[in-house]
């Protein structure tokens, strides 16, 4: 499947087609989601309107998650089949984690400053979202910490696979982490239990967000295609002018 | 008879064999000529089974090396520039713990005469830190001395002769006569062709870089 | 029958026979992780002032912090030096499994590096005001974990294997991998100190070396593949 899609030309008729499909659908269901989550949904009895901005953060959380699962299934496939495409995809779709998880984070804090004054608040969920965070970034440094970027590729996919391993063993102690040092119950964000006028725009901005991701994650590959693409005529061009 | 068949070697962007087909005779000696960079240490590297293929096979009496990699690196002695000696430890330790991470019996008698082939007995318990460069060869191709005690079938040297003197030469040429004489087979990249024994093949590099760039 | 010099465990002594050896004689290694460790531990009552109560609270983890940060440096050269000196192609051409032979350094930085060092906690006991009766627990939860911890940190030698700028990368790789050991491992000394059992803590930190001891020479010996064939 991967020599079919990796045909540049092929590649890009296929995405060029799809890309205004994305762009599109997702603006729509992100302003749907807004308007629902910001306008349309009840408020929370305890904490008011401050809970609707889990309408962002809850999303953020999932996609963070979600994408670094792709990303670990990518480098998977790197390491297997060795196909050039896989890694693209992988380096690709990185940053847009780590967005992501950042966005957890500071929607997260936006969060916890009007509910319990503080900027910061070790859940346990946040806390491991801060873990994914570092994965995010360990796997973006040491992709590039190499002379051959092909060297850093590699290695930063056994990292993204060390850390598919590890996360749910990490989640599990800082879970544990956080019912030994139980804090006063009040400080999780859970939020209210989810009815379904709220489920509504939460699986509106889920999709919305992922359908953007894939977008931006299409971009960022043809980009990276057409750079090789460059790479290899400059090559070809400049070893033309010595022989 | 080892057969390379449309070998496709790549390291990093670059493509440094492309279908590159060969084949090395065993129980003679094949010397692997070119420049530096066109190839002959990643050639050997994979011959050594490090490398991985992008393309292609290495054959050995039919059979890929690649489908049995553990028995193949266990019939061969791997020596290239690195000589893979530690610092902290004295000639005689090195060869000591390789010869022991190889599974064989770490006799002292044997030790000594395997340092005796390439003459540093007398210097067996210096520190591979205080050892000149042609001492710190010498400790390495030691280790060759083992193929006349163990079932090894296969020599892959990477330039071993760059650092060794007229009197080490000599005696490096008797081991390779000793080997060759229980049907050994020795693959030596190198553009000193100084070296060894009379009749040898030569796998030249350089011509085939040309037609690649082009 | 195989001879007994060809059979895995001799093998397995053998690699880890060398280690000490070539430990043994750079003991200024030791001795710096220990010293540093000891600054590290220095600077929390130089910043957080010495009221043996607010000192006693935190010691547990002060340690265990200290022993994390404090062999960051040293992990890089576990497999640095046999990947440059061209050892690593060497093990290659024997006919161990790669996984059993990383294994064996993992092993081997555990006994010569981390349990010399744990071995000097009364010292920090006595600097952070923890009573000596503690000291127990905190040597063998600490011994437990550090088998972890020497293997994760295989994992990271492995990961910047010729990297340009490994040696700074690393401590962002390893720390977050050794986040459950530093929980279940102060976790079994906060237990000790306020009367619980610290065996729900100490079960969870062994059955994590357990995995670690399992995964991590597969995943080492993959990445050392990797890097051989460069």
């Amino acid at each position: 499947m991967f020599d079919w899609l990796a045909n540049p030309n092929r590649f890009k008729r296929i995405t060029n087609r799809l890309e205004p499909f994305l762009i599109v659908i997702s603006v729509i269901l992100i302003t749907l989601g807004l308007y629902f989550g910001l306008f349309d949904s009840p408020k929370d009895y305890q904490q008011g309107d401050a809970v609707r901005i889990m309408y962002v953060h809850v999303p953020s959380a999932w996609l963070a998650s979600l994408l670094f699962l792709s990303l670990a299934i990518s480098c998977v496939f790197y390491l297997a089949w060795k196909h050039p495409l896989a890694d693209i995809i992988s380096s690709s779709i990185a940053p847009i984690g780590a967005m992501f998880s950042l966005l957890t984070l500071i929607t997260g804090s936006l969060w916890g400053k009007p509910m319990w004054g503080t900027w910061w608040v070790w859940d346990a969920r946040l806390t491991s979202m801060l873990v994914l965070f570092f994965f995010y970034l360990g796997y973006i440094l040491l992709s590039n910490a190499f002379e051959r970027k092909i060297d850093g590729s590699k290695s930063a996919s056994v990292l993204a696979i060390i850390g598919v391993i590890n996360l749910p063993i990490i989640k599990f102690s800082v879970d544990w982490w956080h019912t030994l040092h139980q804090p006063s119950s009040i400080l999780r964000f859970e939020g209210p239990s989810i009815d379904n006028q709220m489920l509504l725009p939460l699986i509106l901005m889920i999709t919305g967000f992922s359908v953007f991701s894939l977008y931006i994650i299409t971009i960022n590959v043809k980009t990276k295609l057409i750079e090789k693409k460059c790479e290899a005529l400059l090559l070809k061009s400049n070893l033309r002018e010595f022989v | 008879m080892i057969n390379l068949e449309n070998l496709t070697i790549q390291r990093g962007s670059r493509t440094i064999f492309s279908d590159f087909n060969s084949v090395i005779e065993t129980g003679l000696v094949t010397i692997i000529k070119g420049e530096n960079g066109s190839g002959k240490s990643t050639l050997l590297r994979a011959l050594a089974g490090f490398t991985p293929l992008e393309n292609g096979k290495i054959k050995l009496n039919k059979k890929s090396i690649l489908s049995s990699t553990e028995e193949w690196s266990q019939k061969l002695i791997f020596i290239d520039t690195k000589n893979g000696l530690s610092t902290d430890l004295t000639i005689i330790e090195n060869l000591k713990f390789w010869v022991a991470v190889k599974g064989w019996s770490t006799s002292e008698e044997n030790l000594r005469k395997a340092l005796k082939s390439v003459n540093i007995d007398k210097y067996a318990n210096l520190f591979i830190s205080q050892c000149s460069e042609g001492l710190k060869k010498r400790a390495a191709l030691a280790r060759l001395y083992y193929s006349f005690i163990n079932q090894i079938d296969f020599w892959i040297l990477d330039e071993p002769t760059n650092e060794l003197d007229q009197q080490s030469r000599v005696l490096f040429q008797k081991l390779i006569s000793k080997f060759l004489k229980q049907k050994g087979t020795v693959v030596i990249a190198s553009h000193d062709l100084n070296i060894l024994a009379k009749k040898y093949n030569i796998i030249d590099l350089t011509l085939l870089n040309k037609r690649n760039i082009t | 029958m195989r001879p007994f010099h060809s059979s895995w465990t001799y093998i397995f002594i053998a690699h880890m026979k060398r280690d000490f050896l070539t430990n043994s004689r750079s003991l200024i290694d030791l001795i710096s992780i220990i010293g540093f460790m000891l600054l590290i531990i220095f600077l929390f009552p130089l910043g957080i002032g010495p009221d043996k109560e607010k000192l006693g609270n935190v010691s547990n983890a002060i340690i265990w912090i200290g022993l994390i940060l404090a062999i960051l440096p040293s992990l890089e050269k576990i497999l640095q030096k046999d990947y440059e000196s061209g050892w690593l192609d060497q093990i290659a051409t024997t006919d161990v499994p790669l996984e059993i032979v990383l294994l064996s350094k993992s092993i081997s930085y555990w006994l010569i590096v981390l349990i010399p060092t744990i071995l000097s906690s009364p010292l920090f006991a006595i600097l952070l005001s923890m009573e000596l009766k503690y000291l127990p627990w905190l040597i063998l939860s600490m011994s437990i974990g550090g088998l972890g911890i020497s293997l994760i940190g295989l994992n990271g030698s492995a990961l910047i294997l010729g990297a340009k700028r490994g040696n700074i990368l690393l401590p962002i790789l390893i720390i977050p991998l050794m986040i459950p050991i530093l929980i279940f491992g102060v976790g079994i000394n906060e237990a000790v100190k306020i009367g619980e059992s610290p065996f729900g803590n100490l079960f969870l930190l062994m059955a994590l070396t357990l995995i670690y001891l399992v995964i991590s020479p597969f995943i080492s010996a993959l990445l050392v593949r990797i890097a051989i064939g460069r």
